[in-house]
């Protein structure tokens, strides 16, 4: 942030309000993979916080959180725009729709799969 | 090869050669973000490696192509085939080889893929057939699901840029008297008469100005614009340009949010392909007009679809909106004027000056002109998006479009306008959707998410919701919003939690009530309407959760407790299998029974139930 | 489209039933003041430019028959209009911005006062969050710094838990330890420590120059430093030492 603020001529705390203020910006390194899953509201009523409690479970970590292995983070997300496939989940580029609680143990197993491949 | 005048746009125009290459079969796939999700990439590569097994050219015996969004993504990937538009759903890589040697080769569709209307029962064979897509007037959405968003020949084909074209040889005054004439509002939401905004800007004497896309769409539930912009970038790009000339804005912004990178990447290449065709840049067609538009991305913030608060990000600033007693279009981006509209609002523009104003106005309701896409989504049976004409009633859309609701079940209330609107109810169906009937009803048009609730939701949790939406949204500027939506978050946990104390739910309303009038943005202002909108139409529901800690809807977790009704269960076993505290006992078809002991509230069961067996009752008092 | 009362960029308004002629793009609450009407305000600061986050300054506008509240700090005053800063409906939104100010600084003087003047009632406990939380978010420490200082305040995050923190919540690099921030600061909500020419602020220590006439510890050498850019000449007296010798000079001569 600091190299940002010299390069443009900024002062430091202008750089360090935006990076804090977009939720888009992390400032603590994520996993290889990120766990988006859609808390918007088509999402929500078709049961997307079950979904959440089913990947905090799998991974035994909470929302926010990354995997001591570095492998997993896990966040939720404004709605992603796919509303038909509700609930969504995104792991990387990886788009998953219609996604039941059973599911989970699942996906993480294909994540992790493609990951040794 | 830049094209110089309007009667080279129009040789380039003829010029090219038909879709396809004019092959007689031409296959639409979706690749949309929601059918890319569903796997639509794996079935387009299917189709090509079929085709070089049936020895077929492409593009001369048959063309495949992807396009944008459809819009009816629940039942994607679709892949539609002309010229019939036979429109095929759920569609797997499996499925190709079928599809190729029955409707391809030999003519006949293949009727398992076929969409089936759940109230005659019959297929549809074409997209014309579905009830989903028959009873929409696709103005805005014409183009996309139809076109490759990656080729800007097809945009041209289909009469793209002719509107740019007959606005350059207009006077500006007159371009923005047709919009005016037109009685196009504002899509984001707001309603504001487009024309009257234009024109406030048009006479600023100022050394430059911009013209800017709101594409930060970030209502949970809708998702038209993502769909547009992925689907049709060039009637976004064609608006603007219009609009700058009509202005006499040199620059242009679209913003679009980070959650829509495809959005971004097909505006990108649409901007690259218009500047290569000179119809970006310097001395357009000719005209000695110039106008060049960016991309800017969000970064993840709600509340940079406000409008000031959409310009400091594009300045580099956190989204952070100011208070706007001086309006936009005299100092709003750099403090130059900017006229910011929708991305729906900038893709209606083309058309309306091809067409003519009186076109436009006489599609919809006194001033509510025009058709509007809205996403119809939650519990209904077809979800997806939806362009009627405004003043369409609200029953229609839901029961007649979307089929009504999911499982059967009943009707309890619909969401219009996202976070800063309102609930409706059952007794509102008949409510005509547009801007000024839908304020009446104390709900709000919004973007035009539309998401219709079942009686298995608890309107207490959804104001929660939407609250808890808020507060993770809202930038912390000033006072009433910070301070107000955290209370408010307090109290709505209390209720759903059981917790509540006595007032509560009236000091909600009084806190909701000083929030909207004291708050310094929108997002604030309307912070109440998803809280005083639920309490106006479900005050028993905010009643019982205050005084008793009970949720008739069965859903706030502890607040109720479940029985099986033994007049209706028929012992199907469904909800037993899903109960995840093994809570549900019964033998195959006889009734079942819920160990009250056992359950935790998860409404797993009553999700479950096919035949609505499942009763909510009030917990045994367990002092 | 010319207003009927303007002449010369000078337009009159009418407050509370009185009348003010002012500039044209001058502030309701400039206006206020100028007729001796006093509006309550917390972000406000005459020296800094106005942000309207606060929302205490609200008083009613009325203009081309609308009517609707609005922050005296920066509505402009562009035409005709009729400003109310005493209505039912502007007391209630004073109030109900002073609770909810109370509710995250329940210590703060300035707010209790405040409190105590309108007769608002704090609410319960369920909704404070740290009882010893000074920062009422208005940012003028921020302005101020922008203005006088380095650029080294900022506010970081957003909603709720949007604070005032100098970058990288570390001891900022840039300070000058001139305290401006502190002393603008509404509610004490910034520490400064002063002890054997030494200034504690932000978490660095800063050393204090003496007057050369009066012996007073008056700046920090990071302040002066400062003040020297610019090529010329700086004094090295106190502020007020150096008016007593600017008075001297001009009785002089």
């Amino acid at each position: 942030m600091r190299s940002v603020a010299a390069y443009l001529s900024v002062p430091e705390s202008r750089v360090y309000s935006v990076a804090t203020f977009y939720k888009a910006l992390s400032l603590v390194p994520l996993g290889t993979y990120v766990i988006k899953i859609c808390d918007g509201t088509a999402c929500h009523i078709r049961g997307s916080p079950e979904v959440l409690k089913a990947f905090e479970k799998e991974l035994a970590i909470a929302n926010g959180e990354t995997t001591e292995d570095g492998m997993f983070t896990l966040q939720t997300v404004n709605c992603l725009g796919a509303c038909a496939l509700a609930p969504v989940v995104t792991i990387n580029d990886r788009v998953f729709g219609k996604v039941k609680v059973k599911d989970v143990p699942g996906i993480i197993q294909e994540v992790l799969e493609d990951e040794t491949e | 090869m830049k094209l110089n005048s309007p009667e080279a746009l129009e040789e380039y125009r003829t010029s090219l050669p038909p879709r396809g290459g004019g092959a007689p079969v031409r296959i639409r796939v979706c690749a949309g973000t929601g059918c890319l999700a569903g796997g639509s990439q794996a079935v387009y590569d299917a189709f090509v490696v079929e085709a070089e097994r049936h020895g077929l050219k492409d593009g001369v015996d048959f063309a495949a192509g992807t396009t944008g969004c459809h819009g009816f993504c629940e039942n994607g990937p679709i892949v539609q085939i002309d010229p019939e538009n036979i429109f095929y759903q759920h569609v797997t890589p499996d499925d190709v080889p079928e599809i190729f040697a029955k409707t391809i080769v030999g003519g006949e569709p293949v009727q398992r893929l076929l969409y089936r209307d759940a109230a005659t029962k019959q297929r549809c064979r074409s997209e014309e057939e579905i009830p989903f897509y028959a009873h929409q007037q696709r103005i805005v959405l014409q183009r996309t699901g139809h076109i490759d968003p990656t080729d800007i020949n097809d945009y041209i084909r289909e009469g793209g840029y002719a509107g740019l074209a007959k606005a350059l040889v207009m006077e500006p005054k007159a371009v923005v008297g047709e919009v005016m004439a037109s009685g196009l509002r504002g899509r984001g939401g707001g309603g504001f008469p487009t024309g009257t905004k234009w024109e406030s800007a048009r006479i600023v004497e100022a050394e430059k100005k911009y013209v800017v896309a709101n594409g930060d769409e970030g209502d949970p539930g809708a998702f038209m614009n993502r769909s547009l912009m992925e689907g049709d970038p060039h009637s976004v790009i064609e608006g603007m340009i219009i609009g700058a000339w009509a202005v006499g804005a040199t620059s242009g912004h679209i913003y679009v949010r980070e959650e829509y990178p495809l959005a971004v990447s097909n505006l990108r290449r649409a901007i690259e392909e218009a500047q290569r065709l000179g119809l970006l840049g310097t001395d357009i067609l000719g005209s000695g007009f110039s106008f060049d538009v960016e991309i800017t991305r969000g970064g993840g913030a709600f509340v940079c679809g406000e409008s000031t608060a959409l310009m400091a990000s594009i300045e580099g600033m956190p989204g952070v909106p100011r208070v706007k007693y001086i309006r936009s279009t005299e100092k709003g981006l750099w403090d130059a004027p900017a006229v910011l509209n929708n991305v729906e609002t900038w893709a209606d523009i083309p058309r309306i000056i091809l067409n003519g104003a009186n076109w436009y106005a006489g599609i919809g309701t006194e001033n509510n002109s025009g058709t509007k896409v809205f996403s119809l989504v939650g519990k209904v049976k077809n979800s997806g998006l939806v362009e009627v004409p405004l003043g369409t009633p609200l029953r229609t859309i839901i029961f007649d479009i979307g089929g009504g609701v999911m499982n059967n079940r009943a009707f309890k209330a619909v969401q219009s306008g996202g976070p800063s609107g309102g609930c409706l109810p059952e007794s509102k169906l008949d409510t005509q959707v547009d801007f000024d009937h839908l304020k009446e009803a104390g709900a709000m048009m919004g973007s035009g998410g539309l998401i219709v609730m079942d009686d298995h939701t608890c309107m207490v949790n959804v104001a929660q919701y939407f609250i808890d939406f808020l507060v993770g949204e809202c930038c912390g500027k000033c006072t009433p919003c910070r301070e107000g939506l955290h209370a408010m978050q307090v109290l709505l946990h209390g209720l759903t939690s059981g917790k509540a104390r006595a007032g509560d739910v009236a000091l909600l309303k009084e806190i909701a009530e000083y929030v909207r009038d004291t708050a310094l943005c929108g997002l604030g202002q309307t912070a109440a309407n998803p809280v005083l909108s639920t309490m106006e139409f479900f005050p028993e529901e905010y009643e019982e959760h205050e005084k008793e800690g009970f949720c008739r809807a069965g859903v706030c977790s502890g607040l109720y407790a479940v029985a099986i009704d033994p007049a209706t269960c028929t012992g199907c076993g469904m909800c037993a299998r899903v109960c995840p505290a093994d809570a549900i006992t019964g033998e195959k078809k006889q009734v079942h029974l819920i160990d009250p002991d056992a359950c935790i509230t998860c409404g797993s069961c009553v999700d479950a139930c096919r035949f609505n067996a499942i009763l909510i009752e009030r917990r045994e008092n367990d002092d | 489209m010319t207003d009927t009362n303007e002449t010369n960029g000078m337009i009159t308004i009418t407050i509370d039933g009185r009348k003010v002629t002012v500039e044209r793009g001058t502030k309701i609450l400039a206006a206020a003041k100028e007729l001796g009407i006093h509006i309550p305000t917390l972000c406000h600061h005459d020296a800094l430019p106005p942000d309207g986050n606060c929302r205490l300054c609200q008083v009613e506008v009325e203009e081309r028959g609308k009517r609707k509240l609005a922050v005296a700090c920066m509505y402009p005053v562009r035409g005709p209009m009729e400003v109310f800063t005493d209505t039912d409906r502007v007391m209630d939104a004073r109030r109900s911005v002073i609770r909810l100010h109370l509710n995250r600084c329940p210590q703060a003087t300035v707010l209790q006062d405040l409190a105590r003047e309108y007769g608002v009632e704090p609410l319960d406990e369920r909704f404070v969050a740290e009882h010893d939380d000074l920062c009422i978010r208005c940012g003028r420490c921020v302005r101020a710094c922008a203005a006088l200082g380095n650029n080294c305040l900022g506010f970081a995050g957003r909603g709720w838990d949007r604070t005032i923190i100098p970058p990288f919540d570390e001891p900022p690099v840039g300070c000058l330890g001139c305290a401006a921030c502190a002393e603008i600061c509404p509610t004490g909500a910034i520490k400064v420590r002063e002890e054997d020419g030494i200034r504690r602020i932000w978490g660095r220590d800063f050393r204090l120059v003496r007057c050369p006439s009066c012996g007073e510890y008056y700046a920090t050498e990071e302040q002066l430093e400062k003040a020297d850019t610019g090529g010329a000449e700086v004094s090295d007296l106190c502020p007020r030492c150096r008016k007593r010798d600017e008075a001297k000079r001009i009785q002089i001569s």
